[in-house]
């Protein structure tokens, strides 16, 4: 049956007018995390030594990118970029070039095909993916490992954007399920965080739905509705896990997961106060181009930034295998069927055109995010630590060591931008693990594949 | 290994007839707990003579071709179900041993299969193993109709909540419909939502008029309209001027407000921006109160509202559209969509009115006094609550519901039916609704391995089965009297009678044969074009301009103006040349229809499963039937069309869907095409590519690449045996539909090269013609269709993958349909009462559990 429109009645905004605080919250120790006393190190979680927010964010591009047009030329700070990463030109002393950094979880080894699913799902997790249509087993990602710890100082613990509408049906990469090819971001090896698409959701959940002035009354509103139910689902959710068999248990873990982190967000009404409420229109919808939709999740996590709604996002501006056309910059041919160019110098410039692109879009990001000025007056940019790759290196091989990644942002003085930086064949695992160090993760050992910190970032 | 040891170790096995016999003695007793060292010595008698005959040149003695080791089974080893489950299929698809090589007789072969099941698989055919289903999440269709069906609500989850998570081919499995926090937290959002748009808790409201749809149209055209016009009747083109009038007549006088909702809407797919723009006026009673210039603007809604004292009698409401800007470059159809039009009032209270539908969730209103309160709303939240869990629910959680419903109703501001409202907001939010849970506690009583499922589970597996929603009243009455399963094959026959069946086909036949997503194919009708109508100098003309547009303008040498110029022109033309174009409102929507209807049909009417494959007959308007080549086909309705006797069209593999699916953006892909024969219909899919790969530049040099055909490049595939073994079971099925371009065009050239369409399968069949290789499928291959399309039936109807204990199901269905001769209604019977939808394993029996032991209550 066709979709009509929503009607906005006067019932839904009688109703969300505000459920007294008179019910009772459940009592549940969960929602006092755990590590707010542990401070081992002397770093404060996700906060510069000016006091002001660090933030992180990983963002990937599809399909690797052509070696020779991607690497630069030269040594650690007299390095040319090469044509793919001139858009970064006038962001030079703001970005580090990473070399030598490999994924080779995501090698085949004995499980054959499927590098795209596993250049996808590896990115973040570097662990060896299980290969099953429906028996789905990743990982912890870096930045949900973050988000656990450092979760607590802001409104959402993490956010996982995607600029992917379009899902296939059907089977994905020879064998694995397509929870792989669509999800950076797993908060435990079997339950991806499933990313929003949509901007005008990812604004409205940020900051509450109607237009400027209404916002946080309506996200309140909302809030205080969901907790008056809390109690009813908790329990019945309690009753029905002790009359299931283990496995089944499990799913219902994941229903009282995602009870716990809306407790949080209650808790945190009162602990942050009304979300911010943005000067500017809520987003229409999906935008019809791919790079009008990349730009605008980009302001998405600028504004989330911004307003420090969260310190921890991920965005997949498309995943790995995508093979759509890029006519916006008259390629018609698909993606993944040029990366496979079998040396053809056609073929291998188109391919050099479209990750260039990519790189521009994000280029586009920085500058904005350079911009914006920071509650220490340094710039968004200075505060934040990006990550920018891709889970396959050269997408003509399938080939997952020395992948093409970019790190962005100043750290809030904590790294060392400007650099090209060469570090061998060590696990890009190593980089995550420094980065949350450098977000005073202090209970992270190991992530992955890793092997200990990366040194000279 | 030499082949002289070969031939004497053939020589001193026993007679072929000796092995036939010693299986039919031992497959007829059957013995569902053999021992392993039972399972072994049983192999050595009876299996293993006949792989030492067929099967170890390639998978024994130190070899293990394509990975597989055939003669080194222990204790330990011998249970491994996958391989063993591949060696079922493969041997009874004859695809294993290679047709060249030595093989076994019918006998043999089903004498094989038979040791596997009753063996190795230790199926108890009395008492088959039904597997387990994991509480099964509603994917987001399933939420959307059972929220239809529950409160008559049209929630699109479909725009709200992220994608589902597939597996198998399917989005309703279990297993990985998994739950993250932020899809929890839009369960809670829609519930609010769901509720608050449903349920109407005030008993008297301001009254409101809300057109849109075909009720807006009709008060605007004077005349009834057509189908398909009328969608298109308020959707006013950007490029020519139009006006559109309707009156509204007012019975009482009072204060009304009229609000408008306008959006501008875009109908092409691709390239690039339209800068078109046009003036659109709107005015009530002749008084202009809209005049505003609007541009493509990406589905944004623009709403306006006006207030109005009016006396009774006609209003009148007008549009006018005209252009404001004649750029040619009309690239995207742009179309002002009049999409509502609400008037509201009087707004004196004394003319308010009940909600419609007041009566429908509060009949007779809610009593006041306090017992009677109660009573009524324990009855209302029953009622509810129980429709919404699918099964009766408990005095415990009903009170807590009540409870629930009268603190919050107890609030300042907050009247009764706010509160059961959110008592509904709680139920709908409940893991109960969002899951489907089959009591296990109800096990507990029954003390068989694998005892039935209970009534209401039945219930809900044949309606989410069939209809993608909850049961219905009669389903549930049916359940409650403990009579549905004594009623099974009369409730199926009304369930596929009722209309909601089309949510069977649409889900299906749209995941199987990928109809879903042909509205979203990638196809460059362009680049297409080219490809089967070559012309050099147009290619010399693309590059050049390709190259010449990135350099920015001021930037140009003259030289390279002039080029531009030249070019741009041409590009102009043949941007503009009427050629063959796949888009989404017409033909690709046309393709998805006809694999719809076509599926629909066999179904329905009972025509035998083989004309999937191979028919005389098709479903065309007048869009698709010019993709196609098919004259006397006209206007836009999609009708039965009978195919000329020698045309190549008819069934699954020649239909716009999977050929347009299967291709590149800009070429055919006839390994993506085999590929999807193999796995959709011949249910043998070829396993993964090998790791290391060697690259197709190590084979022939990049000049030699350019002359060579696509039949010839992928023959390259076969030189290698590496890569032969897969590909030569691929690429013969690809080649044969390359007489089809990416778009489903029939075309006799590629690049300037006839198409050779012959080939031979890899089981032997030989042909020439597309026409051949169906009526192989259709024949030959039948046997292998049963299974697949067995197999994609029963994953679906159970959501969850297939395992190893499933093939008794899958025999009885496979079964089923060849004694009917292909009827669907035989293979849906054998499903319906089959082990697996019918049963499940006891709780006890099943994965280990910490609450295993713990008594229902």
């Amino acid at each position: 049956m066709p979709p009509s429109p929503l009607a906005s009645s006067l019932n839904r905004r009688h109703f969300l007018k505000g459920l007294s605080a008179c019910v009772a919250l459940p009592a549940f120790s969960s929602l006092i995390p755990s590590n707010l006393s542990a401070t081992a190190s002397a770093r404060a979680s996700a906060t510069s030594s000016t006091g002001a927010p660090l933030r992180t964010a990983f963002i990937n591009f599809p399909n690797g990118a052509i070696p020779a047009h991607w690497w630069p030329e030269g040594g650690l700070t007299d390095f040319r970029f090469n044509q793919t990463l001139e858009p970064l030109a006038d962001l030079r002393s703001s970005v580090q070039v990473l070399s030598g950094l490999d994924q080779l979880n995501a090698n085949p080894g004995s499980d054959g095909g499927g590098d795209h699913a596993r250049g996808n799902s590896v990115f973040l997790t570097g662990v060896r993916i299980k290969k099953s249509a429906t028996d789905i087993r990743a990982g912890v990602s870096i930045d949900q490992a973050i988000a656990r710890e450092v979760g607590h100082t802001t409104r959402f613990p993490s956010l996982e954007l995607s600029c992917v509408t379009n899902r296939r049906t059907g089977t994905c990469d020879t064998g694995y399920s397509c929870a792989y090819q669509y999800n950076l971001a797993w908060k435990t090896p079997t339950n991806p965080m499933t990313p929003e698409s949509n901007p005008r959701r990812v604004f409205e959940r940020l900051f509450g739905e109607g237009g400027h002035g209404e916002r946080s009354a309506n996200a309140q509103a909302r809030m205080m509705n969901h907790r008056s139910i809390l109690d009813f689902v908790m329990t019945d959710a309690k009753r029905m896990q002790s009359r299931l068999g283990l496995r089944d248990q499990e799913k219902l873990d994941q229903y009282l997961n995602g009870i716990r982190e809306l407790e949080v967000r209650i808790a945190n009404l009162e602990k942050f106060g009304a979300p911010a409420d943005p000067d500017l229109a809520t987003p229409a919808g999906v935008p019809f181009s791919h790079g009008e939709h990349q730009d605008i999740m980009y302001e998405m996590m600028l504004l989330a930034f911004q307003t420090d709604s969260t310190r921890v996002a991920t965005l997949m501006t498309a995943h790995d295998g995508d093979n759509r056309s890029h006519e916006e910059i008259g390629i018609p041919e698909g993606h993944h069927e040029l990366t496979h160019h079998q040396n053809n110098a056609d073929r291998i410039a188109k391919v050099a055109r479209i990750d260039r692109w990519y790189v521009q879009r994000f280029a586009k990001f920085l500058e904005r995010l350079r911009e914006v000025q920071d509650v220490d007056g340094n710039s968004l940019l200075h505060n934040s630590m990006i990550v920018f790759g891709s889970g396959n290196a050269d997408g003509n091989r399938h080939s997952h060591d020395n992948l093409p990644i970019i790190l962005a942002g100043h750290g809030g003085g904590e790294l060392n931008p400007g650099r090209y930086v060469q570090s061998g064949s060590k696990p890009a695992t190593n980089l995550f693990l420094s980065l949350a160090d450098k977000m005073g993760v202090s209970d992270l050992p190991r992530l992955g594949d890793s092997t200990g910190l990366l040194a000279g970032i | 290994m030499p082949n002289l040891v070969r031939l004497f170790l053939r020589r001193t096995l026993p007679l072929r007839k000796s092995i036939v016999l010693g299986f039919v003695a031992l497959a007829s007793s059957v013995s569902a707990s053999l021992t392993t060292t039972d399972v072994m010595a049983s192999y050595r008698d009876n299996v293993e003579p006949l792989f030492d005959n067929y099967c170890y040149d390639c998978h024994g003695f130190g070899t293990n071709e394509g990975g597989v080791t055939l003669d080194e089974f222990t204790t330990e080893t011998i249970q491994d179900h996958e391989l063993w489950e591949r060696i079922l299929r493969n041997t009874r698809a004859h695809i294993m041993p290679p047709l060249e090589e030595a093989h076994p007789t019918a006998a043999e072969r089903s004498s094989l299969a038979a040791w596997i099941k009753s063996d190795l698989f230790a199926i108890d055919p009395a008492n088959p193993d039904p597997g387990e289903l994991t509480v099964q999440r509603l994917n987001r269709i399933e939420y959307s109709n059972t929220i239809f069906d529950l409160l008559g609500v049209e929630f699109d989850a479909t725009d709200t909540f992220p994608k589902d998570n597939s597996g198998e081919g399917f989005d309703n499995i279990g297993e990985v419909l998994t739950l993250s926090p932020m899809l929890l937290e839009k369960y809670f959002d829609a519930a609010i939502n769901i509720v608050g748009d449903a349920v109407p808790t005030d008993p008297l409201v301001l009254p409101t008029d809300t057109l849109s749809g075909s009720k807006l149209v009709r008060r605007f055209s004077s005349s009834p309209l057509p189908d398909d016009e009328s969608d298109d009747y308020l959707q006013l083109s950007f490029y020519q001027p139009s006006q559109r009038t309707a009156s509204y007549r007012i019975d009482e006088a009072g204060h009304y407000q009229v609000t408008v909702k306008l959006k501008p809407q875009s109908f092409v797919s691709f390239q690039g921006f339209d800068y078109n723009k046009c003036r659109l006026r709107f005015s009530i009673n002749d008084e202009v109160k809209i005049d505003q210039e609007f541009e493509n603007s990406s589905g944004k809604v623009f709403s306006y509202t006006f207030d109005y004292d009016w006396q009774p009698g006609e209003q009148s409401f007008a549009f006018s559209v005209e252009p404001t800007t004649d750029d040619p470059e009309r690239i995207k159809r742009l179309k002002m969509r009049v999409d509502s039009i609400t008037v509201t009032g009087p707004h004196d209270r004394q003319h308010w009115v009940q909600p419609e539908d007041y009566d429908k969730f509060f009949p007779g209103g809610v009593p006041s006094a306090p017992a009677a309160r109660l009573a009524y709303t324990e009855q209302l939240l029953g009622d509810f609550a129980t429709r919404a869990f699918r099964r009766p629910v408990d005095a415990e959680t009903l009170e807590h519901l009540v409870d629930l419903a009268t603190s919050v109703s107890a609030q300042e501001g907050y009247n009764d039916e706010m509160g059961i409202a959110q008592a509904m907001v709680a139920i709908l939010a409940s893991p109960r609704f969002i899951f489907r849970e089959e009591s296990p506690e109800f096990l507990y009583f029954f003390s068989e391995k694998h005892p039935f499922i209970d009534e209401y589970s039945l219930a809900s597996r044949l309606s989410y089965f069939l209809w993608s929603s909850m049961p219905d009243a009669e389903l549930f009455a049916l359940a409650a009297a403990g009579q549905l399963r004594a009623n099974l094959d009369a409730q199926f026959e009304r369930m596929m009678a009722d209309d909601r069946s089309e949510n069977f086909f649409s889900n299906f036949a749209g995941q199987w044969l990928h109809a879903r997503d042909i509205g979203s194919v990638n196809i460059n009708s362009i680049e297409i074009w080219l490809r089967d109508n070559p012309d050099p100098e147009m290619f010399k003309s693309q590059r050049a301009y390709q190259v010449v547009r990135e350099i920015p303008e001021n930037q140009r040498t003259s030289e390279q103006q002039a080029t531009y110029t030249r070019t741009r022109a041409i590009m102009r033309k043949l941007y503009d040349m009427k050629r063959p174009k796949l888009s989404p409102y017409s033909e690709l929507r046309a393709m998805r229809e006809e694999t719809e209807m076509f599926f629909e049909n066999i179904i329905r009417t009972d025509r035998p499963l083989a004309e999937l494959l191979d028919s005389d007959y098709t479903y065309l308007n007048e869009a698709l039937a010019e993709i196609y080549g098919i004259e006397g086909v006209k206007g836009k309705k999609m009708r039965r069309v009978q195919l000329p006797p020698d045309s190549p069209r008819g069934g699954i593999l020649t239909q716009g869907t999977f050929l347009a699916y299967t291709s590149n953006p800009t070429r055919t892909s006839p390994v993506k095409r085999g590929v999807f024969i193999l796995e959709n219909i011949l249910g043998t899919p070829p396993a993964a590519p090998p790791p290391n790969i060697p690259s197709l530049e190590d084979a022939a040099s990049p000049e030699e690449l350019a002359q060579m055909s696509l039949r010839e490049t992928l023959a390259l595939h076969r030189e290698n045996p590496l890569c032969a073994s897969c590909h030569e079971r691929m690429d013969p099925l690809g080649l044969a539909l390359e007489n089809f371009n990416a778009m489903g065009m029939w075309r006799d050239a590629e690049l300037g090269q006839p198409v050779e369409p012959g080939g031979q399968l890899v089981t032997g069949e030989k042909f020439d013609s597309i026409q051949e290789l169906k009526h192989i499928l259709a024949t030959d291959r039948l046997r292998d269709f049963y299974y697949c399309f067995s197999e994609k039936l029963l994953t679906y109807a159970l959501g969850r993958g297939l395992e190893y204990y499933d093939t008794a199901a899958l025999d009885s269905m496979v079964d089923a349909l060849e004694s009917s001769g292909g009827k669907p209604s035989s293979v849906f019977h054998a499903l319906i009462h089959s082990a697996p939808f019918q049963k499940t394993r006891h709780p006890q029996t099943s994965s280990p559990s910490a609450h295993a032991s713990v008594p229902p209550r």
